[in-house]
């Protein structure tokens, strides 16, 4: 028992190393793809000075070949060093340790209210059929639609401007405040993805109510009650969790966008400056966390699957 | 005072369709009563209802009563504190029925904690015990296991056990043993016979084997379409049936006869065999080391116009056989031999694969997931006899017109999508499919099974008077002892990869040499009448 849970859990550490890896060779060597020296974007156009371009080409390691230039960025990353930003002039890890924080957060309460309310709104619309599924289903799709920067904009009408509840702007300062001032925010990245994990909760559900388990258990005399939690949601968990695992993890990238609208100081708006400046130390640093997130969640995820479902560790979850 | 069990004149239509109609029923406290019909006779139906589980937009009149309560009319609670404390029911797959992502106690104490008041320690004790009295051994162990770590015969019994905690009047068992192998299923009547005598609870058993519901029932009730043909003594019924329908069901109730076995067709000494089969073996590699062996050392040839059975349980290697035999699986060692088409024991290529295709067809167990259901039945046979005849389009219409109409499938059911026939009829159209071809050789991998006695009879006979006809070599892979030994002349035995014993069909049915295939012959269920006269007998001085 304890043996293939043991080789389990290395094959996914395995997987998530192999997988790094080679997410980091893509950042790192994507950019000899794009067009533009960064050494001369630094220079602002100004009159090219071979001498002070080969200075700072010099000073950033860019004359250096690309595989050493790689090992050297790598290297540094594992030791905390994520080399130095070519527009700010500052290292990378305090450019992105300022604005890291703020992005997190974001992120985590979006994925409060992905999970609350998706799952809320999928087992509603799962247990209640007919018009209060439809509606749900409806409302849900509607809500899905909607691009995250006009969801934007109509919850600061409505509860900034409307009804004063939120601020419209900013990130507050720590605690609670900072709850108050990204709660609309965090709505508005969350709300398309509050709709996919609703849909997907509702689906699951549904597969398991047909299972023959769960009218074994009704046939026992369960209430109501018990048998959707013990016998429908439990079971139903697995696809849930592998969707909610993609979902927020992909909340990083998309969190852009919410944080121009909302004027908030994040890694989203500072990959797009970054990448407009040819700052390529900041934007590989910046992909390197994303992808990083991405794959840490799923391994995760990964990891409480057999939790949930005991058939995986041992292989036979096809039966 | 009504009887345990009283359902009279009890309807149920759905959508329009009557799927139940004036049922009138009763079991009484101690007895066993079987209900015996085939898919779609409503069974299942009855013994939801039973527990006032009903289709959802169903309409409903007449009473199902169960110690007085109306299901029909019964409130929330009333039905609650019937499932939790009157009558409880077996169901059909235990895989299926019991939760695979919690564990074995956590089934049997869910029920138990919630409402009989007990802690969960005293809870599991109790359900130790009861598995222990149901032979299970290592029950301690158990509890803390989950479904998929036990084998079907064991998660049935935990099924029971599930069942029997609550200690329930009526116990309701929906075919409990027909995802079973034999010998299990054995046990488990056996099982069920003894606890209801021990507790003196009713039963309602419901099966569409009329075998085994001789031997665990004295009443039984026939039902089809709905309505109740027939229903008396268990004997009465089963040895002088009244109606008609009952009378067809005896007879397609497929039973072992060393007498009635085909004899093998007469050969001259230096014929060459249609396949032999040569030391072969299946091991499969399993992920993280290991290899499992579906089969091993098999050996055996089977000539011209030859009938060979393959008898086993699940995971004896029947299946491996046939499949290495048609070429869908590789053999790791020995070889197979078919005439003319040369060894198959490596990977075929397309070209090989198509010539073995031409001399050996398989017909599959089920025919909902062998036949495509985007292509019409008549375009996929006419599609085999464009591949192998090399027949042109208007000649293969005509081909499979006619060949389908030899299996019984008439001219306007052509251009019928799969999902549109029934079971027995999607079945010919796969033996149609296979039979385009012109095979030699007909591999049949448990091509009954997923069918009613009564179609499985008429598919049976279908088969019979086809390899007659054509002159085919069958090789007939089944679970079902019965069906085999009506089929074949020759017999193969196996148990975990291995031929235990083989032979005519006639001898070892008569005088079996293997321990195994003693117990498989004798694990086939014999009415209640005649065990009971032979217990007459052996308790005679």
């Amino acid at each position: 028992m304890a043996v293939p849970a043991v080789a389990f859990v290395a094959r996914k550490l395995l997987v998530l190393a192999v997988t790094l890896f080679a997410a980091s060779l893509a950042v790192f060597f994507s950019r000899f793809l794009v067009p533009g020296d960064p050494a001369r974007f630094l220079l602002r156009g100004r009159s090219p000075n071979p001498e002070s371009l080969a200075e700072i080409t010099r000073q950033f390691g860019l004359d250096k070949p690309a595989w050493e230039q790689y090992w050297t960025w790598v290297g540094g990353i594992l030791q905390g060093d994520w080399g130095r930003s070519l527009s700010y002039r500052q290292d990378v890890s305090e450019v992105l340790l300022g604005r890291l924080p703020t992005t997190l957060q974001l992120v985590a309460l979006a994925a409060v209210f992905i999970m609350v309310l998706g799952l809320l709104a999928g087992i509603a619309a799962s247990l209640n059929r007919g018009f209060a599924d439809r509606f749900i289903l409806i409302a849900l799709t509607a809500a899905g639609a909607v691009p995250p920067f006009v969801a934007a904009i109509a919850l600061v009408a409505v509860f900034s401007v409307g009804l004063g509840w939120f601020p419209s702007f900013g990130s507050g300062d720590g605690g609670l405040d900072r709850i108050w001032h990204l709660t609309l925010p965090a709505l508005a990245l969350g709300l398309s993805y509050i709709a996919v994990l609703a849909r997907v909760t509702r689906s699951s559900m549904r597969e398991q109510m047909l299972r023959e388990h769960v009218e074994v258990a009704t046939s026992r005399g369960l209430g109501r009650g018990s048998v959707v939690a013990r016998h429908v949601l439990r079971n139903a968990l697995g696809p849930i969790l592998t969707v909610s695992g993609v979902l927020v993890a992909g909340l990083l990238v998309s969190s852009a966008v919410i944080e121009r609208a909302f004027g908030l100081s994040g890694i989203g708006q500072l990959l797009i400056q970054s990448i407009d400046r040819l700052d390529f130390a900041v934007v590989q640093a910046i992909v390197m966390v994303v992808v990083t997130a991405f794959v840490v969640v799923n391994t995760c995820v990964d990891l409480i699957q057999p939790l949930l479902d005991p058939r995986i560790t041992a292989g036979t979850e096809n039966r | 005072m009504s009887a345990l069990l009283q359902i009279t004149d009890f309807s149920l239509g759905l959508a329009g369709r009557k799927l139940l109609d004036g049922v009138t029923l009763e079991v009484d406290d101690g007895e066993s009563v079987a209900l015996v019909g085939e898919s779609g006779s409503g069974k299942t139906l009855i013994t939801r209802a039973a527990l006032g589980l009903f289709p959802d937009r169903s309409q409903r009149s007449g009473t199902v009563s169960v110690r007085g309560l109306d299901t029909l009319t019964a409130g929330r609670r009333e039905l609650l504190r019937l499932r939790r404390e009157h009558a409880s029911m077996i169901f059909q797959d235990p895989r299926a029925g019991i939760n695979p992502v919690r564990t074995v106690g956590d089934f049997l104490t869910e029920t138990l904690v919630r409402w009989h008041g007990l802690n969960r320690a005293e809870a599991t004790a109790q359900a130790v015990e009861q598995l222990e009295r149901l032979g299970l051994r290592r029950a301690e162990e158990l509890v803390a296991q989950h479904p998929h770590q036990l084998s079907g015969g064991m998660l049935q019994r935990v099924m029971i056990a599930g069942a029997l905690l609550g200690s329930p009047e009526l116990l309701l068992c929906d075919e409990p043993t027909t995802a079973l192998d034999v010998t299990t299923q054995a046990g488990i009547v056996a099982l069920l016979r003894e606890a209801r005598q021990e507790r003196g609870m009713g039963m309602l058993f419901v099966t569409h084997d009329l075998g085994l519901a001789a031997s665990l029932c004295e009443r039984v009730y026939v039902l089809r379409g709905g309505k109740v043909v027939e229903h008396g003594a268990t004997r009465q019924v089963f040895l002088a049936p009244k109606e008609e329908y009952s009378r067809q069901l005896v007879e397609a109730t497929p039973v072992i006869d060393p007498g009635a076995a085909p004899h093998a067709p007469e050969l001259p000494e230096d014929a060459q065999p249609l396949v032999a089969v040569e030391g072969l073996g299946k091991h499969y590699g399993l992920r993280g080391g290991g290899t499992v062996t579906a089969l091993e050392q098999a050996t055996f040839r089977l000539p011209a116009g030859g009938s060979l059975g393959v008898v086993g349980e699940s995971g004896s290697g029947k299946s491996t056989l046939a499949r290495l035999l048609v070429g869908l699986e590789t053999a790791s060692e020995g070889t197979v031999q078919v005439e003319g088409s040369g060894r198959i024991g490596h990977r075929l290529r397309t070209a090989e694969r198509r010539r073995l295709a031409r001399d050996v067809q398989i017909v599959f167990q089920d025919p909902y997931l062998s036949l495509d259901p985007r292509i019409p039945v008549g375009q996929a046979v006419a599609d085999v006899f464009r591949l192998h005849g090399k027949e042109g389009r208007r000649k293969a219409k005509e081909s499979a017109r006619e060949l389908l109409g030899r299996v019984g499938i008439a001219a306007e059911r052509l251009g019928d999508k799969p999902r549109m026939l029934s079971g027995g009829q999607r079945q010919r159209v796969a033996l149609a499919k296979a039979l385009a071809a012109r095979p030699r050789l007909l591999v049949l991998d448990e091509a009954t099974s997923a069918l009613d006695v009564s179609v499985q009879a008429q598919v049976l006979e279908l088969v019979e008077e086809l390899r007659e006809h054509l002159g085919l070599a069958i090789l007939f892979v089944s679970h079902d002892l019965a069906v085999v030994s009506r089929m074949c002349s020759e017999l193969l035995v196996m148990r975990q990869g291995r031929i235990v014993e083989s032979g005519a069909t006639a001898r070892i049915l008569a005088d079996p040499e293997n321990d195994y295939t003693r117990s498989l012959i004798g694990s086939y269920p014999r009415p209640l009448w005649e065990t009971e006269s032979l217990e007459a007998e052996s308790a005679a001085p």
